[in-house]
């Protein structure tokens, strides 16, 4: 008997059906919250009222969206809460990236939330430097940063006033892919708490850090943690839809596997006999 | 419903070129890829010139003619393009250089290299105290993080009485770096499908109106 063999276009086309079918039927997987997502969202809950709370770090916008699910749930979460958001962008994207993160939440007055852009939120302009101008920035905000990033004199937000320096500041998130200069800055040298909503490569490669910096350090991982805190939320979006892909994505892959073996182990018999 | 939203569909139809290199590749794909190097270029353009608009706001107002001095060196980069004033731009990139290694350097032995072996010691000292289970978590964390390190720093070949069991110690940390790799493969791959699922989400619920 000969085996078929699966051409590229058609191993696509079935990857492409299984990711259109939770997208039409979603599957409703419910994501079990690990410690830490579960950390984040009570340092979030517990931030004292009229806190500042930097949200930034340097990113590409393409691979910030999987942070995106948790950050959007956090910014919703911290509007029912009396707490100052103020956006760093490290990178250029960031700053598109933050503006579509609150235009997503809906936590804007515009769209009928409770914020209102100078007084509970402001989004900084693109800080070039990267680490030097975050070191810069903690030192002395008014120095570093004048305008925000539609070019309007910081001096005519009043959420500003009371953000001069790392000492005015309570926790920090990320949400982008360097969250690690983040880390190694804001907490490492300024003693900062930082919470990561870290994308699913850079969580394997710098979760230590949580046991470097213990309590001061927490991070979920990728879409699925997106997901737990979407949960924690009481909210379905993008990690949600994640995590039905990933299931089929994973059921996939597996198949494909053991396909690709009977394939190889068929053949090998083949060409013994 | 589907969408009225032009730039939706704009979204949409690049986002379907985009994935057609999946069948092959073609003129639709070609078209994805250079609007988006254009975009990408465009936008870093427009962003320096907003960029230098908002640095240096406090010097077009007079209040702070100091910065008079990062504008000069700004303007001095840009004689690299001219091989006989290319000297010029060496002094601002030597003092670029020369600030940003010395922030990073100090960062990186305080948190990278120090913070972790504190961490390793810190660990360590509590792998025989409270719940067993996380003592067993620790003890693989500890024991993982000591001999990938060895592996790092023993790349030679051990010639002496105890090189047998050194040497079962190197190979156990290859193999501790292999299971990293492993680890942070299989969340690349996750990372992908997750952005393949945001795209098609787009499109099924943004573009065509479901869910």
């Amino acid at each position: 008997m000969k085996l078929p063999e699966l051409q590229a276009r058609q191993v696509w086309t079935i990857v492409l059906i299984g990711y259109l079918i939770p997208a039409f039927i979603p599957l409703g997987m419910s994501p079990v919250i690990s410690s830490g997502t579960q950390n984040i969202y009570d340092t979030i809950q517990s931030l004292p009222p009229n806190s500042i709370v930097m949200c930034g770090g340097g990113g590409v916008f393409a691979f910030d969206l999987e942070s995106s699910a948790g950050l959007i749930a956090a910014l919703k979460q911290m509007s029912k809460l009396n707490v100052k958001v103020v956006f760093y962008p490290m990178w250029i994207e960031t700053m598109q990236f933050s503006k579509y993160c609150v235009d997503s939440a809906r936590v804007d007055e515009k769209y009928g939330g409770p914020w209102k852009y100078g007084r509970d939120y402001v989004i900084l302009p693109y800080i070039p430097g990267n680490e030097v101008g975050l070191v810069s920035f903690l030192n002395d905000v008014k120095k570093t940063v004048s305008t925000d990033y539609a070019g309007t004199p910081l001096t005519q937000l009043s959420i500003m006033d009371g953000l001069n320096s790392y000492k005015d500041i309570t926790v920090w998130i990320c949400a982008q892919w360097d969250g690690v200069t983040i880390l190694r800055y804001v907490t490492g040298e300024y003693g900062i708490k930082v919470l990561w909503f870290a994308q699913s490569s850079a969580y394997s490669a710098f979760g230590p850090y949580m046991q470097v910096y213990p309590g001061k350090i927490y991070i979920t991982n990728g879409a699925l943690g997106g997901a737990q805190y979407e949960k924690l939320n009481d909210m379905k979006g993008l990690g949600h839809a994640a995590l039905d892909s990933n299931v089929v994505f994973t059921l996939l892959f597996i198949g494909f596997l053991v396909l690709g073996n009977i394939t190889m182990l068929y053949g090998d018999k083949k060409v013994k006999t | 419903m589907i969408s009225p939203d032009p730039w939706v569909w704009l979204s949409a139809i690049l986002t379907i070129c985009s994935f057609s290199l999946l069948y092959g590749d073609n003129k639709f794909f070609r078209f994805a890829e250079h609007t988006f190097t254009a975009v990408v270029i465009g936008h870093n353009v427009v962003m320096g010139v907003f960029t230098l608009r908002d640095r240096f706001y406090l010097l077009y107002t007079g209040q702070k003619l100091l910065l008079i001095l990062p504008l000069i060196l700004g303007i001095m980069v840009i004689f690299m393009i001219w091989r006989k004033y290319a000297w010029l731009a060496a002094i601002p990139m030597a003092i670029m250089i020369g600030v940003s290694q010395g922030i990073i350097v100090r960062a990186l032995v305080s948190t990278d290299v120090m913070g972790n072996v504190k961490a390793v010691i810190s660990e360590g000292a509590s792998i025989f105290v409270g719940n067993p289970a996380d003592g067993v978590g620790t003890l693989i964390r500890v024991a993982f993080t000591i001999t990938a390190v060895f592996y790092f720093l023993f790349t030679f070949a051990f010639k002496s009485t105890t090189s047998r069991p050194l040497e079962y110690f190197r190979t156990f940390g290859k193999y501790v770096l292999l299971i990293f790799i492993g680890i942070y493969v299989g969340n690349q791959s996750m990372q992908n499908s997750m952005l393949a699922t945001s795209a098609i989400n787009r499109l099924v619920r943004n573009w065509l109106g479901f869910g």
